[in-house]
């Protein structure tokens, strides 16, 4: 079956390139007041509230609160609240406890710089300019310091995560389920079955629920002694099993919570983006005799792949900040073993230590700066074709 | 029905049926356990929640409308003034949100920007002059001042000299970008600013703040949307001798409701539900639900059976909104549109 | 370049002049008029006093119900606003430090005085104090009125509520068996062993020897130096149980701390299997739901016994000081030694006891800069709550969560008998407390600049890694005192130890 004849010759654009932007903006008479007025308020109003938190932070983050007479006075200390961070006192918290590297670690980071090494020849070779270059080594660098970091405390014995490999893993493996259940769940009430709608409004539930709520509603589920699902481990013979004793059952019970309440972010775009598909593409494919996995694949797919791609990166960005189930469910316990990076940073600031906790949310900052960035390059902008 | 649902209904097996509603009531019950353990637990009695896990109404324990009475009747306008402002608050920021994103998601699919990198960074070298002189005891109008003056100067030479150009997809990146910082890391300056403008406590400075950081999703979700419709009906709207904006709101809202919809629910759920900025944006008169849900867990632990009642009512207005609208959208305000 | 930049300055004013515009909407209330000088219900005719805390009802209920009664009595107009108790600490401070003073006067905890005071946030109320008789100061406990409402010999606070820790355990079980109640910590862990997996509620299943509040970030540090005081501290308040007033050196790295830290993991064993998990909203619970032989908390436990509501152990439940140890620490070699007349001048039956005054009790303070009238009228305020009239009968009433903490109230056992207690039960509570406050060897809770730092980062989180693991004693000990002495030198020092020293004095 030909895909291209199928979803091909249509003559609509598939997403706005920049011809396209140029035919729209000469025939829409767009002068530059109007590119201004449609653009502008959008813009003041971010950098309204943005602008001064965002410069006030960063000099927080490089000083030192001390409560004087009259106040509070801010002393200048340069990156010594990051040098804490990253080889002082702070490290253990941060970055974890690094373990020695075992054969399974040495497997995984030679495979993973590997990949990287060839990624980076391939996009000499494709012809990229000396520039992105240099930015591409400076990722790979640094997706191959997240690795080593990766081995030496989660594979390695004695190793222990620090918030920031936590969070990662929270990240990850939460949008990978999110998105996967939102996606077929979308899918699914696209097929016309009876009792859709009802459906539609019952999947909405979790997400409207406020984040703090939904903490302590997991708070309450998990709880051994008053949980409902207690009887349901007993019966299936976990009843000696502590959730909350082990910093793995811990840190998955903050993933079920998170999947539970943020899957139908991706649910209700992915359901308006399948619903908003042109309908005669998917009917000529019918016709063509194409069975439903087919379509999905060759037609649906491609077509909400920008809005997939938009959706990953808005709630990649979310997910990062991911603070009120690891308070709420175990205060960052057993240990530190579900503190998250945006937890860390709220208990340096809840006991007025301002410099420590701007210095970690400025390294949460450089990570999804440098991690959405790495995102766009990689992936959306070939699907979108910027 | 939208075409593509009812065409549908001819493709599916009775075998695949069945295992995809397997799926879904699959996860409707994984959904709608815990709210179910949440509503039986808003009428349990403290010791009846202690004691450990009773599941069913009339058969393991007697109900009591005990924590709801606490709610409705003694705490009555220590409920009801937040949830009025949580409604105001959520929906005027919202609808703001959705105002200026959808335009500026427009603009950005539709008209190549095309901002130079040495302006952009001319001005946040004045900003950062503006910041250091202020923080050196400088008026601040002066210094707003001096860096308009400098700006201004210096504009046409760096303007001419740096004519390395960024792309919508920059701008739209910079957006997003600005939630990216936790709130912990943002909510004292943000006080310290609406501080300074004397708006703590009000609804307004609530508002402002909800729109502003909700605008890049409102931007990032139009813009696939708008850039997914076709050309051609805008195209022969301008032909016929339509403006900018006419074509923005005759053709292209309409068109993009179910998208719309879903983004407007996404932004208000952010905004009915966010606690940080709530918390330190208000002292008596703005508080907002949140505050009070996570007020129940004070010096006795958390209050489970209050706290239940308050998620409950809480959910209910954006539950009722959310079907309202999708019933709207389904009423065929697609059918027939999108086509070459 | 002009049209460009004429434009984007246009947009930039017009967006300007648009929010200055909204502005009007701007609350914040300083309708202050100009009150008559009178007494009586003119007093404080047309003040309005904005009064901060959490929300409740403990400690808020009471401050709401009797604020009409207090309007209707001086013409003054008390507005009681509430924030999440998580928060409280955060909203005051930025409040204050950042000069927005909504609110005029806070209850709120005397523990975080080492902040509040040193930069003249708080209203010095020693000589209001001095010349009020209605408030029967004399009445209040002395450890109350002389080292919680005090810093640096000024008062500051007006004591509302008495927060020490006890031990309950359920006196029906411990009596059939013909046991004592716990003295010292091995008598704990050795009842709390014995009764650990017994049936101690008849529901059939098995329940649990102790039930103490370790989950982290929460009220675990208090718990574990409840544990720890009475290896630490011997020789009376002032010897002071955090640091060595002479040195500043922080009093953890030394046989007496590490014991004391064996024990308190040790009382795990006999806990439920999620106790790491347990905050005190839980541990109540199953103390009261009659699934834990012994528990360690502040005095609510006593009054929610009580309540047919949360309760199913009433007249089930005893209440003992904080048990102590034979041994104490010698500071000068850091072993413990065991105790004699000299070492434990305080010994009862030649076991030192360290009730820890955790947390310090409710009190209420005066935004010192808001106007005289409206300074007054708070004033006023606070000492009609503390007064006889109101407090005595609001410490007997579980939901407001006051505790004794006057003279009069530990004497008088009709108010308790009248709220639930049976006489048996009145009586051995209001003992346990009375022994706790006469104790000369009471342990006044950490009360410097960045006091939460130490305990609530530091501490806290040093002894929730070495609970579950994470470290060893003896790397959860290094790390307690490498991050105390960082903060130490952060401060100061010799600013540190002044305040310390200053905290711990008496002054009359």
């Amino acid at each position: 079956m030909d895909a291209a004849r199928v979803a091909g010759g249509r003559g609509r654009p598939v997403a706005a390139g920049e011809a396209a932007r140029a035919r729209s903006q000469a025939s829409l008479g767009a002068s530059f007041a109007v590119r201004a007025a449609f653009i502008w308020p959008a813009l003041l109003a971010i950098l309204f509230v943005s602008i001064y938190p965002l410069l006030a932070s960063l000099y927080i983050s490089l000083s030192h609160l001390k409560l004087v007479r009259g106040g509070f006075e801010f002393r200048f200390v340069g990156l010594d609240n990051f040098r804490e961070l990253l080889v002082g006192g702070e490290q253990g918290n941060f970055l974890g406890v690094l373990g020695p590297l075992g054969p399974v670690g040495w497997a995984v980071m030679a495979a993973g710089v590997a990949l990287l090494g060839w990624g980076l020849v391939r996009a000499w070779r494709g012809g990229a300019s000396v520039a992105g270059m240099v930015f591409r080594v400076l990722g790979a660098v640094l997706a191959a310091g997240t690795l080593w970091l990766a081995a030496r405390t989660l594979l390695a014995a004695g190793g222990r995560p620090g918030t920031a490999m936590v969070t990662l893993v929270y990240v990850l493996v939460g949008i990978t389920a999110q998105f996967l259940l939102g996606l077929g769940l979308a899918y699914l009430l696209t097929q016309g079955l009876p009792g859709q709608r009802l459906f539609r409004v019952v999947f909405l539930l979790p997400m409207m629920i406020t984040p703090v709520g939904v903490a302590y509603m997991f708070r309450m589920l998990t709880d051994t002694g008053k949980g409902p699902l207690q009887p349901l481990w007993a019966a299936v013979g976990l009843s000696d099993f502590s959730w909350v004793n082990s910093p793995w059952g811990a840190r998955v019970a903050v993933m079920v919570g998170d999947i539970w309440q943020w899957t139908p972010f991706m649910f209700i775009i992915l359901l308006a983006a399948l619903e908003a598909q042109d309908t005669d593409t998917v009917e000529a494919g019918m016709v063509d005799g194409a069975n439903r996995w087919q379509i999905f694949r060759h037609i649906s797919l491609p077509a909400i792949l920008p809005v997939c791609a938009t959706v990953v990166l808005i709630r990649l960005i979310e997910a990062f900040k991911i603070i009120d189930l690891p308070n709420i469910l175990t205060n960052g316990g057993p240990g530190t073993a579900t503190e998250s990076l945006s937890l860390h940073a709220y208990f340096r600031w809840r006991t007025l230590d301002l410099g420590q906790s701007a210095a970690v949310a400025y390294s949460l900052l450089f990570i999804v700066t440098v991690a959405a960035l790495a995102y766009v390059n990689l992936v959306r902008r070939r699907i979108a074709e910027e | 029905m939208s075409p593509l649902r009812r065409r549908s209904v001819n493709e599916l097996p009775p075998a695949g049926k069945l295992a995809a509603y397997l799926i879904l009531v699959g996860w409707a019950v994984v959904v709608l356990f815990p709210l179910y353990w949440l509503v039986i637990t808003s009428f349990k009695l403290p010791i009846q929640v202690n004691s450990g896990p009773v599941y069913l109404p009339f058969v393991d324990f007697q109900p009591s409308l005990d924590a709801w009475r606490y709610i409705f009747v003694d705490l009555r306008d220590d409920t009801l003034r937040p949830y009025l402002n949580t409604v105001v608050v959520a929906l005027s920021s919202s609808v703001l949100a959705l105002v200026l994103g959808s335009a500026g998601a427009y603009a950005l699919a539709r008209f190549p920007y095309k901002p130079r990198l040495g302006m952009i960074a001319l001005a946040a070298g004045c900003l950062a002059l503006v910041a250091v002189a202020v923080a050196l005891g400088m008026p601040p109008a002066v210094a707003v001042a001096v860096a308009a003056g400098c700006f201004a100067i210096l504009a046409a030479t760096i303007g001419r000299r740096f004519r390395r150009t960024l792309s919508n997809g920059d701008i739209a990146f910079w957006m997003i970008s600005q939630r990216i910082l936790p709130p912990v890391a943002v909510v004292i300056p943000i006080y310290v600013l609406f501080q300074h403008l004397r708006l703590l406590d009000t609804r307004t400075a609530l508002i402002i703040t909800y729109a502003a950081t909700n605008l890049p999703i409102v931007v990032w979700l139009m813009r696939d949307y708008f850039a997914k419709l076709p050309w051609e009906l805008e195209e022969a709207a301008v032909v016929d001798g339509a403006s900018a904006f006419r074509v923005f709101r005759s053709i292209t809202l309409p068109l993009s409701a179910p998208g719309l919809v879903a983004t407007f629910l996404i932004v208000l759920v952010f905004a009915w539900n966010e606690y940080l900025l709530a918390l330190f944006l208000s002292s008596a008169d703005a508080q907002t639900m949140p505050l009070t849900v996570a007020a129940q867990n004070a010096t006795r632990g958390p209050q489970w059976w209050y706290m239940s009642v308050l998620i409950q009512i809480m959910i209910l207005p954006v539950i009722a909104l959310a079907v309202a609208l999708e019933r709207v959208v389904s009423r065929g305000l697609l059918v027939g549109a999108v086509k070459g | 370049m002009t049209k460009r930049q004429c434009s984007r300055w246009a947009a930039c004013v017009a967006a300007v002049s648009l929010l200055l515009a909204a502005c009007s909407g701007g609350g914040g209330g300083d309708n202050q008029s100009q009150s008559t000088q009178g007494t009586g219900a003119d007093q404080f005719k047309g003040v309005d006093v904005t009064v901060l805390t959490f929300t409740g009802p403990q400690i808020a209920e009471p401050l709401q119900r009797r604020a009409p009664d207090f309007n209707q009595r001086t013409g003054a107009n008390i507005k009681v606003v509430t924030v999440p108790f998580a928060d409280l600490y955060d909203k005051i401070l930025t409040d204050l430090a950042t000069g927005t003073n909504s609110y005029d006067a806070f209850v709120f905890d005397p523990q975080w005085m080492g902040d509040f005071v040193p930069p003249g946030y708080l209203e010095d109320i020693t000589d209001r104090v001095k010349a009020d008789q209605a408030m029967k100061w004399d009445d209040i406990a002395p450890f109350f009125r002389d080292f919680s409402a005090s810093y640096k010999g000024r008062t500051y606070t007006i004591p509302l509520d008495g927060d020490f820790q006890m031990v309950y355990y359920r006196s029906d079980v411990l009596q059939r068996d013909g046991l004592k109640p716990p003295a010292t910590w091995d008598d704990y862990l050795a009842i709390a062993k014995r009764y650990n997996g017994k049936d101690l509620n008849d529901d059939g299943k098995a329940d649990y020897g102790s039930c103490i509040a370790k989950k982290r970030a929460a009220q675990s540090y208090w718990m574990s130096w409840s544990v720890a005081g009475s290896y630490l501290q011997a020789e009376g308040t002032s010897q002071g149980a955090f640091f060595d007033v002479n040195t500043m050196k922080p009093l953890v790295n030394n046989q007496a701390f590490a014991t004391a830290l064996d024990v308190y993991k040790q009382t795990t064993n006999y806990a439920p299997k999620d106790e790491l998990n347990l905050d005190v909203g839980d541990t109540r619970g199953l103390f009261t739901s009659g699934r834990c032989a012994l528990s360690a908390d502040w005095g609510d436990i006593g009054t929610l016994a009580i309540d047919p509501k949360t309760s199913t152990v009433k007249d089930k439940v005893g209440t003992v000081i904080m048990p102590g140890s034979k041994k104490v620490l010698d500071r000068a070699s850091g072993q413990l030694v065991d105790c004699d007349a000299t070492r434990c001048p305080h010994a009862i039956d030649g076991v030192n006891h360290a009730p820890f005054a955790a947390f310090g009790g409710w009190s209420g303070a005066i935004n010192a800069a808001v106007d005289q009238k409206v300074k007054d009228a708070a004033y006023a305020f606070m000492s009609f709550m503390s007064a006889p009239e109101q407090s005595n009968v609001d410490v007997t009433l579980g939901k407001t969560g006051f505790n004794p903490y006057r003279t009069s109230q530990f004497e008088d056992t009709d108010l308790w008998v009248k709220a639930g207690m049976s006489k048996e039960g009145a009586d051995n509570y209001l003992g346990a407390i009375r022994e706790s406050l006469q104790s000369p060897n009471m342990i006044l809770d950490l009360r410097v600049p960045k006091s939460a730092q130490y305990q609530g980062v530091v501490l806290d989180t040093a002894v929730a890694q070495f609970l579950a693991g994470e470290l060893t004693r003896d790397q959860a000990i290094q790390q307690i005192e490498q991050g105390w002495e960082k903060i130490t030198d952060e401060e100061g020092r010799d600013d540190q130890k002044a305040a310390y020293t200053d905290s711990l004095n008496i002054q009359r």
